[in-house]
């Protein structure tokens, strides 16, 4: 038999905001222990919020052996990684007199807005260790400005977004990009005349990729349940279009390994490369259940089996920058949809609450609300532009992604 | 059972949850796991801020408490401060889950509510791939504040649900089957519904050809139209949007006529299933509110802060997602309520719609959204050929004046799988439902 811990920690200070002005403070500290046994390829588990009992533990997860779930994959074991991305960003005993500071600018600067939601500083690490010799910590610290505006004379509950998440803070910075966005807020300029153009997301944009989220998942691929079966080696996207599963920290914060312990090299897998279908995302039940390759995406809960979880997308960024993207033309970017999504066949459609006339370089304008449509097999093939080098902000690691779409006023 | 600080404003809730789950892949059992844990959430006020705490520790919750007061201002008048004034005190047990306790239901019989349900799905070449999964939870809510209030209830809900994937030459199709309960035996009897459900599906995957994009009149189904209600209306309904803005204060005006006459839309905390919160979480009692009642604006969600700030009397919708977050204004069970046309006369008087009969997703600000994924046209009053829509979307304010039939039995349900998503607190069980409603002038892609 053979034991293993998964252990995950989160502490975070929250500071929320309600009215442009911090309303609470809230802390928290949470520990969560799974503990597996792997005996005659069955696996067993259990798992523990706070304090536990090591012994009782194990004896929970020997009882759950009883459900006879196989598991009969070799475990990771003579391994030993430990990285640390933690850095000081902000002294805690600092942050509410930080905020208090930021909010009072923004109060005086941006006095047609109301501002709400939350500043955190986050401190993160997961350790999978084992009895094989498997020793993996990932540690994290991670700052996020996330802040609701709205317009004192709207009638909406709200208008928009601004904020980052990432590893450096600097008031001047956040106050410039907030300034950006809502400066471009308060002009609003007319959609140009064309039926397609170039739509611009940030690349933390969850949307373009919900496609992917089924169409590569290991099973709906491997059981021919997925638009992309049967095309792996074939090139169906764009030359320029490769996808990776991240688990590469200095792209985002996320742990460098997956729930079974493996580690990809450079701590990435390309899913596409150079638009030819490489592999879906797996785990090693579904990469030896379909003889597909392992990519590492196996996820679980603390106190649960290593399952196929959705990974961390990221497209490979080109040699260009947003303004060199656009070639001239005027873009399309997205800040906020309202839903969205793609039928079985791979058609897409979004309304588009709020988007921003966007020369490759600083928001022009708002933009009525509109409609963008296209299909994934366009967006990511003849009408794919490819993903900035620029990042988006100092304080961010995200990029702008940019495609040609129809777009069209509501 | 505390010793709370003095000036301050305190109050502490424990979550002790029972939960199962088991998910079967293609036969093959994946999870059956049963999670228990005991954990607290503690709120200090001293009438300028809030300081909170989470800890999975409740034998620590005195210490906690003394801890986090250092934090705070100690206020002589804090009982003057209108915030504390407002809440409710209120000592109570309602504990109404007891014989039909899901804990003292065996694995072997849960995992056999789904296994009953695997040589159906064999039989089909066309399921490809399918997922089964059985899920409950039970949860004992305690509540203790510094004013004096000591309340405790339970809550029970089962689910189980199949999410298919349908294949057929080029043809594919993702669905979900879902039964919801608040207890086992609901869930027993169940199959016959599934075959059929089976052949729709099936339906659709060989004969759904994409939409012709444009503004049609639409009938939601009752699961449809609860998401409509929840997202076009409930979240606008939530006041913590309205605090200290004159704009919506005006713009939102109790009375002022918001849709036609047949419309009415509630939230209530009593209704049993995902959304049965007869204490809140700042231990407020329930109340069935009426958003829009004949049209008219009439009220709207508050926790115990925005109802002071408002000046509105308190609904009990002040609810947290789990012991790590605070509460804020949520939704409970969400319905509009029913009107006085059948079914089939609601349909029969559509010359050329779509029906929309099931759903992947929707959302709501401005404009609100539904993804559906099973929706059929209506042609000459009747449901006919399936069809493959992106989005259906319009805005929330104008549509609410463009529903013009409701059919006259409402349906209450709750999702199993997911619940609703506000800022960083996913996913709240909720519960929703509606009777048929009729929708004119939606945009269809």
């Amino acid at each position: 038999m053979i034991k293993e811990k998964y252990i995950t920690n989160i502490k975070e200070i929250s500071l929320n905001v309600s009215q442009s002005r911090i309303d609470s403070v809230r802390n928290k500290n949470i520990e969560k222990t799974g503990l597996r046994v792997y005996d005659n390829g069955y696996i067993g588990y259990a798992g523990a919020i706070g304090n536990y009992d090591e012994s009782d533990l194990v004896n929970k997860a020997i009882a759950t052996l009883d459900n006879r779930i196989s598991y009969d994959f070799e475990i990771e074991g003579n391994k030993k990684i430990h990285e640390d991305y933690t850095s000081e960003i902000i002294d805690e005993n600092k942050m509410v007199d930080e905020l208090e500071s930021l909010l009072s600018v923004l109060r005086e600067e941006q006095s047609d807005f109301y501002f709400s939601h939350k500043f955190n500083l986050t401190d993160y690490s997961v350790k999978l260790i084992n009895e094989k010799g498997l020793d993996l910590y990932y540690k994290d610290k991670y700052i996020s400005l996330g802040l609701i505006f709205k317009e004192k004379s709207s009638l909406n509950i709200m208008d928009g977004f601004v904020g980052f998440e990432g590893r450096k803070y600097d008031r001047t910075l956040a106050l410039k990009d907030i300034n950006h966005t809502l400066n471009a807020y308060k002009n609003k300029v007319e959609l140009p005349n064309k039926k397609t153009l170039p739509v611009v997301f940030d690349t933390t944009e969850p949307l373009p990729f919900i496609k992917f989220i089924h169409d590569l998942d290991g099973n709906n691929f491997g059981s021919n349940s997925s638009l992309l079966s049967g095309k792996r080696g074939i090139k169906v996207f764009n030359d320029n279009f490769t996808l990776y599963q991240n688990n590469n920290p200095n792209y985002m914060p996320v742990p460098f390994f997956d729930a079974e312990g493996v580690v990809n090299k450079d701590y990435n897998y390309s899913l596409i490369e150079n638009g030819v279908v490489l592999s879906p995302y797996t785990n090693k039940k579904i990469a030896r259940k379909y003889n597909l390759p392992l990519t590492g995406s196996a996820t679980c809960e603390y106190d649960g089996v290593p399952t196929l979880g959705i990974p961390e997308f990221r497209i490979r960024e080109s040699e260009k920058t947003a303004k060199e993207l656009l070639a001239g033309e005027m873009g399309i970017f997205v800040l906020m949809t309202s839903g969205g999504d793609f039928t079985p066949e791979g058609n897409f459609a979004a309304p588009v609450q709020l988007g921003f006339l966007f020369d490759g370089e600083k928001f022009i304008g708002r933009l009525p609300e509109l409609n963008i449509s296209s299909n994934v097999f366009e967006m990511f093939g003849s009408s794919f532009r490819g993903v900035s080098k620029n990042n988006t902000s100092p304080l961010s690691t995200s990029k702008y992604l940019i495609m040609d779409m129809n777009v069209s006023k509501i | 059972m505390f010793k709370f600080p003095e000036g301050l404003y305190t109050d502490v809730r424990i979550e002790d949850v029972y939960e199962t789950k088991v998910i079967y892949t293609v036969g093959e059992i994946e999870e059956s796991k049963v999670r228990t844990y005991k954990a607290a959430f503690i709120r200090i006020f001293d009438g300028e801020r809030w300081y909170y705490n989470s800890i999975s520790n409740v034998e620590d919750i005195q210490a906690e408490i003394d801890l986090l007061s250092k934090y705070a201002n100690p206020n002589e008048r804090i009982e003057e401060n209108p915030v504390v004034k407002k809440f409710q005190v209120n000592k109570d047990e309602l504990i109404k889950f007891e014989e039909d306790d899901i804990k003292k239901i065996s694995i072997k019989e849960k995992q056999n509510l789904l296994r009953e349900y695997f040589p159906l799905l064999e039989e089909y070449e066309f399921i490809k791939h399918w997922k089964a999964y059985y899920v409950d939870r039970k949860i004992y809510k305690e509540f203790y504040s510094s004013k004096g209030s000591s309340t405790k209830f339970d809550n029970q809900t089962v689910g189980l649900a199949i999410k298919m994937q349908f294949v057929e030459g080029d043809k594919l199709l993702s669905e979900s089957y879902q039964k919801s309960s608040t207890n086992v035996n609901g869930l027993k009897g169940k199959i016959q519904e599934f075959r059929p459900f089976i052949s729709k599906c099936y339906d659709f995957l060989i004969n759904s050809q994409p939409v012709k994009p444009g503004k049609y009149t639409v009938i939601l189904s009752p699961l449809a139209a609860g998401v409509f209600a929840h997202e076009s209306f409930g979240h606008k309904s939530e006041s913590d949007f309205m605090i200290g803005d004159e704009t919506m204060k005006k713009e939102w005006a109790i009375g002022k006529t918001v849709g036609r006459e047949l419309l009415s839309i509630v939230d209530d905390g009593n209704i049993d299933g995902n959304g049965y919160v007869p204490y809140d979480d700042e231990g407020t009692r329930a109340e069935k509110t009426y958003l829009v009642k004949n049209g008219l604006l009439s009220g709207r969600l508050h926790s115990t802060t925005t109802a002071c700030y408002l000046d509105e009397d308190l609904t009990g919708n002040a609810r947290a997602v789990n012991f790590e977050y605070e509460p804020i204004v949520r939704m409970t069970t969400t319905y509009i309520e029913p009107g006085n046309q059948t079914k089939e006369e609601l349909f029969s008087e559509v010359e050329n719609g779509i029906y929309i009969d099931e759903i992947k997703h929707g959302s709501g600000m401005s404009t609100f959204t539904i993804a559906p994924s099973l929706a059929y046209y209506i042609k000459n009053g009747k449901i006919a050929e399936p069809v493959n829509i992106s989005v259906v979307t319009g805005n929330v304010m104008e549509t609410l004046n463009e529903i013009d039939g409701l059919s006259n039995e409402t349906e209450i349900m709750s999702f199993i799988l997911g619940g609703c998503g506000k800022m960083e607190q996913f996913p709240l069980p909720v519960g929703f439902g509606g009777p048929y409603v009729r929708v004119n002038n939606l945009n269809v892609q």
